[in-house]
């Protein structure tokens, strides 16, 4: 009886053993195609910077530009999504929910960036869940409302990049305004929502404080351009000199820091 | 963001937040029950099998205060397990379809406790390891499987408190002058021990735990140890078989 019971135990152990490497396996897997995803989401982002401080000669609309190249990039963490798809199905998604939820978020990032710099205004909840679904519409995975709020959050960081590297170039000063006004209705849309989600209010603060960069240096620009009477190259360059110090990249275009990419810093000294 | 947009967003988070505010209730429901079957449980350790080792000891003290045996403390904490499925029945009914790991970690550590409760209650009554199907059918029904189900994680998790019991009981049986149980305990917690071994733990808090079961092994053969040299206990040949 006693070794009847033995093989009992061994057997329901070995049962479990072959449940739990299957929940461990499928969620390192889940970690290194959301590690993809958000590799595939930082490039965008970065691509998206150099489009908008690089346009040299091009001619095209370089939001639009900028936005579909993007929106090509964020094409490859789509087919990765799809391919998880059948890893989360149903409630095997909100197992592996922790696994997703830092790729989910980059890609918001990138996605909304891409949006805004096109429209000019956030990605709906319902675009973000479209790109995420397939052909027929069946969603891969049902987005998060946290996860599109706190992916949201992060694209502040982005804004206030993207308007102070780009101060000091023709047209930039007005779109800094318009970042500025943008990324403070976003702050105050997001405070509601700082109790019920959990690391917003964190996220907040770090908005907080890129709205800060942002409206100095829009004060800068401000400051500077009403107390002197100065052409506008003149005024750009001190624009550039006030906010370097801001080190964000800014004034990547003069210094050659090239920040973001530094492989391209020489094809890129060429068109200046 | 549009401001429809805005509202409707946040709607749709309430609702997430009164869901969890109506688990939390349910879970402090099956926390209660859980602390207070732990909390019989506990006497096990200064109760005596049967009435007859009553007589058979000396200690008056034991005697006088009437203690319940055995059967009678597992009969008091059955209707207690019992009643736990009401709680997992309002769990279940609260949890959205396929949403039952989203929430899953609001009650887990209370479900660990039912668990160890339950396989405290089938060790103490058959001598045998309780089944995952069985504690689930215990604690919860088939039909709400997808929305409140007992994990693997939980249930090994209830067995490891289980393991940490009994390895007091061993010691408080030989004082309640029951000798025989150490060794009983001794050949179960080396079974479910080598079962445990079969499984690839990661870092986490099941492993964690799985690590420090070797102490209670290790306290439990030293009181086996001690009944033997002592020639307290004299165990059956077969049971020294298995044992190594």
């Amino acid at each position: 009886m006693d070794t009847d019971k033995t093989t009992a135990v061994v057997d329901i152990f070995d049962e479990f053993r072959k449940d739990i490497d299957e929940h461990n396996d499928r969620r390192e897997r889940l970690i290194k195609a959301s590690r993809d995803v958000t590799n595939i989401s930082k490039k965008v982002i970065f691509l998206l910077h150099r489009i908008m401080t690089e346009r040299g000669n091009d001619t095209r609309d370089p939001f639009k530009h900028a936005a579909e190249r993007g929106r090509n990039g964020l094409r490859e963490a789509q087919v990765l999504y799809a391919q998880m798809k059948h890893e989360i199905q149903g409630d095997e998604f909100w197992r592996y929910h922790r696994a997703v939820s830092p790729g989910l978020q980059e890609y918001i990032e990138a996605l909304s960036f891409a949006h805004y710099l096109e429209h000019g205004t956030l990605v709906t909840y319902a675009q973000v869940q479209d790109t995420l679904s397939d052909d027929s519409g069946v969603p891969y995975l049902p987005l998060p409302k946290e996860d599109y709020l706190l992916g949201l959050s992060d694209l502040t960081g982005e804004l206030m990049r993207f308007a102070i590297s780009g101060i000091a170039r023709k047209g930039g000063r007005t779109k800094a305004t318009e970042v500025c006004a943008f990324v403070r209705q976003c702050k105050s849309d997001f405070e509601r929502f700082t109790p019920v989600v959990r690391e917003l209010s964190k996220k907040q603060s770090v908005t907080t404080q890129s709205l800060e960069k942002i409206e100095d240096a829009v004060y800068a620009i401000v400051v500077r351009s009403s107390e002197y009477d100065l052409p506008p190259e003149a005024v750009d360059d001190i624009v550039a000199q006030s906010i370097s110090s801001f080190g964000t990249g800014s004034g990547v275009d003069r210094s050659k820091r090239g920040r973001r990419d530094p492989g391209s810093g020489d094809e890129y000294e060429g068109e200046y | 963001m549009d401001p429809q947009d805005l509202d409707r967003l946040n709607e749709l988070l309430e609702q997430d937040v009164e869901i969890r505010e109506k688990i939390k209730e349910q879970v402090a429901e099956l926390d209660k029950k859980t602390r207070n079957m732990a909390g019989v449980l506990n006497r096990i350790h200064s109760t005596p099998t049967e009435s007859s080792q009553v007589t058979w000891l000396s200690c008056r003290f034991i005697r006088l205060i009437r203690l319940p045996i055995v059967p009678v403390l597992i009969d008091s904490v059955r209707p207690i397990l019992q009643s736990c499925q009401d709680t997992s029945a309002a769990m279940a009914a609260l949890i959205p379809l396929n949403q039952f790991w989203r929430f899953k970690e609001m009650w887990s550590s209370s479900l660990r406790t039912a668990v160890y409760s339950a396989a405290f209650v089938e060790y103490l009554s058959s001598g045998k390891l309780i089944s995952l199907p069985d504690v689930a059918k215990i604690l919860g029904k088939e039909e709400w499987k997808d929305r409140f189900s007992l994990a693997v994680e939980d249930y090994l998790h209830g067995l490891i408190s289980l393991v940490n019991e009994l390895s007091r009981l061993a010691v408080n049986a030989v004082t309640l002058g029951n000798f025989e149980e150490p060794i009983r305990i001794s050949i179960f917690v080396k079974e479910l021990f080598a079962g445990f071994t079969m499984l690839n733990l990661k870092n986490d808090t099941l492993r964690r735990r799985f690590d420090s079961l070797k102490y209670d092994i290790k306290k439990i053969e030293e009181v086996v140890y001690d009944l033997s040299l002592r020639k307290l206990a004299a165990p059956k040949k077969e049971q020294v078989d298995s044992k190594e």
